[in-house]
């Protein structure tokens, strides 16, 4: 946990800036202060192999400027230099061309801020010496040795803790405060002729308890990779894709990643005319909660200061609202929503991965993705994938190298079913997805 | 842009770390061993502005300063940064990055210390930090209108300026010093058109280590002509069918079917770990003879272009298949070490707070012997590559991908309809060897590639002339 007197330095930093920032002519300024440490360690063939700690700050400041806006950010945190950067942000930002929708948040929206305790920082994650770190590095990395073709096995801890202190020129002020521990391993196998396919896992928790036992992460990273030992192209066909939690939240981030303000402001968004209306199945209903305990996404108040609150995204088929931050609104003669995603939530159905894999005569699983893109402009995507065929309810073949190709809103007017299974190493709680009709390029 | 002129050393002039600071913080980074290691002194000033429905009404600027601290102990690597570059700040970090080795033999910093002669592969007459906001603002204002001129369709225009200057000063254990600068430059115009109701948006961008004068008049026409064109033809596209097909590679920014197929995969970390699909392949015959494919880090004004790579070895040119065959790997320091040869100079990181590992610079394919026209003829059904958004590979098992934005479909040798939005899977190894013919056309793409791996961001270039691989797996619509 913070202490108290590094709480104090970051208020009376940021309150500073925005202090010079007033003085050399802003009109409002909003300033974050922000101090985190990171310590990462990865293990390599039973050998310690980096080490990496630091502990670092800077300050970022957003200035208004005569109906100008500008965001300027320096990790030089001299007094006299961050004076001189301010008054030249100040400078730089007054000879841009005014825009009347250019303006700092409504401090309405600051008020109503949730009065919970968010749970985002572990003081056993906080208080992680050095020696926990390595002892926990080999605890995952001692089952990795026994596989079979192995040719070299990695392991890696990563811990942080990150404070950031808020605060504007028209009464905001907040601080957000989080811990982080990940765990992960990954295997380089001998395969076929010259390939060495290679599979690998990451878990991670705000908390310590909440990161999976060493010896399972290390067990599915072993099983990733030795599922791709004997991999190899699929047919070419229209069928079934089941897409796995850990593969879900790919496709789920894609169909979200135009809602937004500026995408819809700017033409480049295929929800643009679709906003309320039923385009996708009613199976998909998506809650963003900043308020989830232990989220990686929770947070009390969004990047523009304004409370959270839970919003229903997506439900019977149809995007309920955007993602609008105070800018965008004003361009769009809008309220403001949130200026961007915090958790998602996904409502469950009631089977798991095997059940809905036993239930597919015919399709493809997708175990991890591999490149595409998608054009937010019109939704079309073609994304690489690699799995399983799957026959008769069971994994049949391995599979890579295949694409699968198509346009997101149509995808999802095909999902068929979803999983109860939501994946927890994320912001986005993606459940298993299964959709009908979808096409795959192989051989 | 700025009240306090930037000094050619501004860890000397504004933080007054002279030969001796250096060597009393190497002396405690080198306190319980080391096989090398090095200060990373990095100083950043960026600027970016954008104009969005007619307005340049948004700024962002940044600083970032900071030293990254190496202890390397054989394959081991203690790291630690600091953004504060006093004294005492940079001790701490240098205790910290120190702790890996666990030995008694310090290594003592020589009290002598030398200096290298570099290339000068990317002097701008006039540095940005000099250039004020109105010529920023003029540059954008003129890009933008061009491309709004070029059609009626165009609907939105959003264009951006991004320039900064990078200083970095290098310090080894064994007393070498080196330092850079290093500008860089990027224009992007985006846009957005609708027709019959249909919407499409694209663009293109210009990118190096460039200054103010590079954007001429005409450089500035070409971006927007290839914006609109871009976007335009997006209403007319289809996609191919979907399978395996033959995929003819346009010259210029088909290069990135070299950077993920074989440039990755040749970074000398992940061989001499037996992690790449190359790692037992050097001096084999992968692809025909008129192939040969190059990394290079000499190519004046290129984003990938470099003096001195971050470890402080000066960057050259590596021949990664020279007439088919594979020569040499990419390597850093410590890869050099581990196969007893001298380090190629791609030893490159993000920024001081990243270990520095091989990377790829400018990585393109030499002129072939084919004519680019009977290289399209020779095609039955497949696709012309032409622009691409971003790609990635699989290390071990070989299998990359690049992401087409535009293109054609070929049909009966001719090129008979746009195509977009699919991606390209293949095998590294598989497709070079199923490279059949090379065009007689190579050349850079000028847009501003950045190169991923372990979390890192480096800029890079690529190229390529153009290329027939006779079977890759084409993402596409029903078969």
């Amino acid at each position: 946990m913070h202490d108290a007197a590094q709480l104090q330095e970051l208020k009376t930093r940021a309150e500073q800036a925005v202090s010079a920032a007033l003085t050399a002519g802003a009109s409002d300024a909003f300033c974050d202060a922000d101090r985190s440490r990171n310590v990462e360690l990865e293990m390599r063939d039973g050998q310690l192999e980096k080490v990496q700690e630091a502990t670092s700050r800077s300050l970022q400041v957003q200035l208004w400027v005569d109906g100008r806006y500008g965001a300027h950010a320096t990790t030089d945190l001299r007094p006299d230099r961050l004076t001189a950067f301010l008054a030249d942000a100040v400078a730089l930002t007054r000879a841009l061309e005014p825009d009347q929708h250019r303006q700092i948040t409504d401090p309405v929206l600051y008020e109503g801020r949730p009065k919970v305790d968010l749970q985002q920082v572990d003081p056993a994650v906080v208080a992680m010496s050095r020696e926990d770190a390595i002892a926990l590095l080999s605890e995952v990395h001692a089952p990795l040795g026994g596989t079979p073709q192995l040719i070299s096995a990695t392991s890696g801890v990563n811990h942080g803790h990150s404070l950031t202190v808020r605060t504007s020129s028209n009464g905001f002020t907040g601080s957000q405060e989080d811990s982080a521990l990940w765990i992960s391993a990954a295997l380089t196998l001998r395969g076929e002729g010259d390939r060495r396919p290679e599979g690998g896992m990451w878990a991670g928790a705000r908390y310590r308890d909440d990161v999976p036992a060493p010896d399972w992460v290390a067990a599915e990273a072993t099983r990733r990779a030795t599922d791709v030992l004997d991999a190899r192209m699929g047919p070419t066909k229209n069928t079934t894709l089941i897409a796995q939690p850990s593969t879900a939240g790919m496709l789920l981030a894609r169909l979200m990643q135009p809602a937004h303000g500026s995408a819809v402001q700017q033409g480049r968004s295929f929800w643009a005319d679709r906003v309320g209306k039923v385009v996708i199945s009613p199976l998909l209903t998506v809650t963003d909660d900043p308020l989830l305990p232990r989220g990686f996404g929770s947070r009390l108040f969004d990047g523009e200061g304004i409370a959270s609150r839970k919003r229903t995204m997506i439900a019977d088929g149809a995007l309920q609202d955007l993602y609008v931050d105070t800018y965008n609104a004003s361009k769009l003669g809008r309220a403001p929503t949130t200026s961007d995603p915090s958790n998602r939530v996904i409502a469950p159905g009631s089977r798991g991965l095997e059940d809905l894999i036993g239930a597919t005569s015919d399709g493809y699983l997708v175990t991890d993705w591999l490149g595409g893109n998608m054009d937010p402009t019109t939704g079309d995507f073609s994304f690489g994938m690699r799995g399983f065929r799957l026959a008769g309810g069971a994994r049949a073949q391995a599979v890579g190298e295949m694409n699968v190709t198509g346009n997101i809103v149509d995808l999802f007017a095909r999902l068929a079913e979803v999983g109860d299974d939501p994946w927890p190493f994320s912001s986005i709680g993606a459940p298993t997805l299964v959709f009908d009709k979808v096409q795959f390029s192989g051989v | 842009m700025a009240s306090i002129p930037m000094p050619h050393d501004p860890f000397l002039s504004w933080f007054g770390i002279d030969h001796g600071v250096i060597r009393r913080v190497l002396t405690v980074l080198g306190a319980r061993g080391a096989d090398h290691g090095e200060l990373y002194f990095q100083h950043d000033r960026s600027s970016h502005i954008a104009m969005r429905d007619g307005i340049v009404g948004e700024a962002y600027t940044s600083i970032d300063q900071g030293v990254g601290m190496r202890v390397v102990v054989g394959d081991q690597v203690g790291y630690a940064y600091t953004e504060d570059l006093t004294e005492a700040a940079m001790l701490g970090a240098a205790r910290t990055a120190a702790a890996i080795a666990a030995g008694n033999d310090a290594v003592v910093p020589p009290v002598d210390v030398t200096t290298a002669e570099l290339g000068d592969r990317y002097r701008i007459d006039l540095p940005w930090a000099d250039i004020g906001v109105q010529a920023r603002l003029d540059l954008v204002q003129k890009a933008e209108a061009l491309t709004k001129a070029k059609n009626p369709a165009i609907k939105k225009v959003r264009v951006s300026l991004s320039d900064s200057e990078q200083r970095i000063l290098i310090a080894t254990l064994e007393g070498h010093i080196v330092v850079d600068e290093r500008p860089m430059s990027r224009l992007w115009v985006n846009t957005t058109a609708t027709r019959d109701g249909e919407t499409q948006s694209n663009g293109s961008n210009l990118a190096g280590r460039h200054g103010m004068d590079w954007y001429t008049d005409e450089r500035l026409d070409t971006v927007a002509t290839e914006a609109v064109d871009r976007t335009m033809i997006l209403f007319d596209a289809v996609r191919p069918k979907a399978g395996e097909w033959p995929v003819v590679l346009a010259a210029g920014a088909s290069g990135i079917l070299l950077h993920e197929a074989i440039g990755h995969g040749m970074e000398a970390d992940f061989n001499r770990k037996g992690e790449s699909i190359y790692s037992e392949m050097l001096g084999r015959s992968v692809a025909p003879e008129f192939v040969t494919v190059v990394d290079d880090g000499t190519q004046e004004g290129e984003r990938g272009a470099l003096n001195v790579d971050d470890e402080g070895t000066p960057a050259g040119k590596t021949l990664l298949v020279e007439n088919g065959v594979l020569r040499s790997y990419l390597h850093d320091r410590i890869s050099a070490k581990h196969y007893g040869i001298a380090a190629t100079g791609s030893g490159r990181r993000e920024s001081f707070r990243h270990t520095p590992m091989p990377r790829m610079r400018s990585t393109y394919m030499e002129s072939g012997p084919h004519d680019p026209d009977e290289i399209i003829k020779s095609v039955d059904y497949g696709i012309v590559a032409e622009t691409f958004t971003n790609g990635q590979v699989q290390i071990g098992a070989g299998d990359f991908t690049f992401y087409i934005k535009n293109g054609w479909l070929i049909e009966g040798g001719r090129k008979t309809a746009p195509i977009k939005d699919i991606n390209i899977i293949g095998n590294g190894p598989e497709a070079l060897k199923a490279v059949t013919m090379v065009g007689n056309d190579s050349k850079l793409d000028s847009g501003g590639w950045t190169c991923g791996k372990n979390g890192q961001g480096v800029p890079v270039s690529q190229g390529m002339p153009t290329v027939l691989v006779s079977k890759l797996n084409v993402g596409g619509s029903d078969a």
